[in-house]
């Protein structure tokens, strides 16, 4: 009888556990069913990612494309502006010389308010040529440009080659060819058009440092003093 | 002394730029290369080449591989080498001169800039 008494208490007690079992199941249910209408609506909304990410990773190439074309119309609207500054220099330059030329020709005849107004002439003609050749100077700006715009060029194609990784192993991906990745030594991603005159004077103190055989610590104090 | 220079730069623009800026200091005598292996061809076809001033960034060979392979070299080690860059990080100086320039220029330069070094590298070699 003792032993009939145990074995029911041992079935009461686990009845006890299926009915904890059941009232707990009983509320992770609806959490499930949450669980599961919330993959059903992510579904759709994965596949929009997928589909816009593979669609903006095609347009990578165009978008690439169209930077080395600024790049190559830059420099051709740059050479442009060269050879014009040149003829300037040219016509400068001769128009010099015929001045010089009267001055010198006509020594003697020339009364001194038209000697006056040539040396005046020339002055102009010494102030175009400088404005000429700083014009030319600031061309250097289409170099440092084009350098910053590969950096971004190999910024996006870096990108891409990653997406094009990942989405390389769906089924479903149509994700177009790479451009070959522009080569890394073809540009300074830290290039920038500015006042280099302070920078320049601290390598000036790297090069006399250098030449004169001073230590690594000397020339990194050179950095501090920043 | 009757200088000529090689002029090396992946951009036309540049190349025009400091060819104009030797001009403008009565240095008419130059060639020019679009990178270092063009560079170092030049060189073979213009032993009268005494002076060469290089970028750093180019496809192909680069500057600094220019740099190194003129100082490696025992035809061309003499020459006075100039780099004209727009890297101005100590790191990328010092790797430069312990590869063998002279002189390092910043981009933008400008023509003084330009002549000081020149000038600077003429004396030290005289």
């Amino acid at each position: 009888m003792k032993n009939d008494a145990s074995v029911m208490n041992k079935l009461f007690e686990k009845l006890d556990d299926l009915k904890t079992i059941f009232l707990y199941s009983e509320k992770l249910i609806p959490i499930i069913q949450k669980l599961i209408d919330f993959m059903r609506n992510t579904i759709p909304l994965l596949e929009n990612i997928n589909q816009s990410i593979t669609e903006t990773t095609n347009k990578i190439p165009t978008a690439t494309n169209q930077i080395d074309s600024v790049t190559s119309a830059t420099e051709m609207a740059t050479t442009e502006i060269l050879d014009t500054v040149d003829k300037i220099l040219s016509e400068i330059n001769s128009a010099r010389t015929n001045v010089d030329n009267l001055i010198n020709s006509q020594n003697g005849f020339l009364n001194e308010e038209i000697k006056e107004k040539l040396s005046l002439v020339l002055v102009s003609l010494d102030n175009i040529n400088q404005h000429a050749n700083n014009v030319t100077l600031s061309l250097q700006v289409q170099d440092i440009t084009s350098q910053q715009l590969a950096a971004v060029n190999y910024l996006i194609q870096s990108v891409q080659a990653r997406l094009s990784s990942l989405f390389q192993d769906l089924e479903d991906t149509n994700i177009s060819q790479m451009n070959k990745l522009t080569d890394k030594n073809v540009f300074n991603e830290n290039a920038r058009y500015q006042d280099t005159s302070q920078q320049q004077k601290e390598i000036d103190q790297i090069v006399t440092a250098n030449n004169s055989a001073a230590s690594q610590d000397e020339i990194d104090k050179l950095f501090l003093k920043k | 002394m009757n200088l000529k220079f090689l002029v090396v730069d992946d951009s036309v623009t540049m190349r025009r730029i400091v060819i104009n800026s030797l001009s403008n200091l009565n240095f008419k005598n130059y060639v020019e290369a679009s990178d270092g292996n063009e560079a170092l061809i030049k060189l073979e076809e213009n032993p009268d080449i005494n002076f060469v001033i290089t970028d750093w960034n180019m496809p192909g060979m680069t500057g600094l591989e220019l740099v190194k392979a003129i100082r490696a070299s025992e035809k061309f080690n003499h020459l006075a080498i100039l780099m004209v860059t727009t890297r101005g990080l100590k790191e990328d100086i010092i790797e430069a001169l312990k590869s063998g320039v002279n002189n390092y220029v910043l981009k933008p330069f400008t023509p003084q800039v330009l002549k000081e070094k020149i000038d600077q590298i003429l004396n030290s070699k005289n």
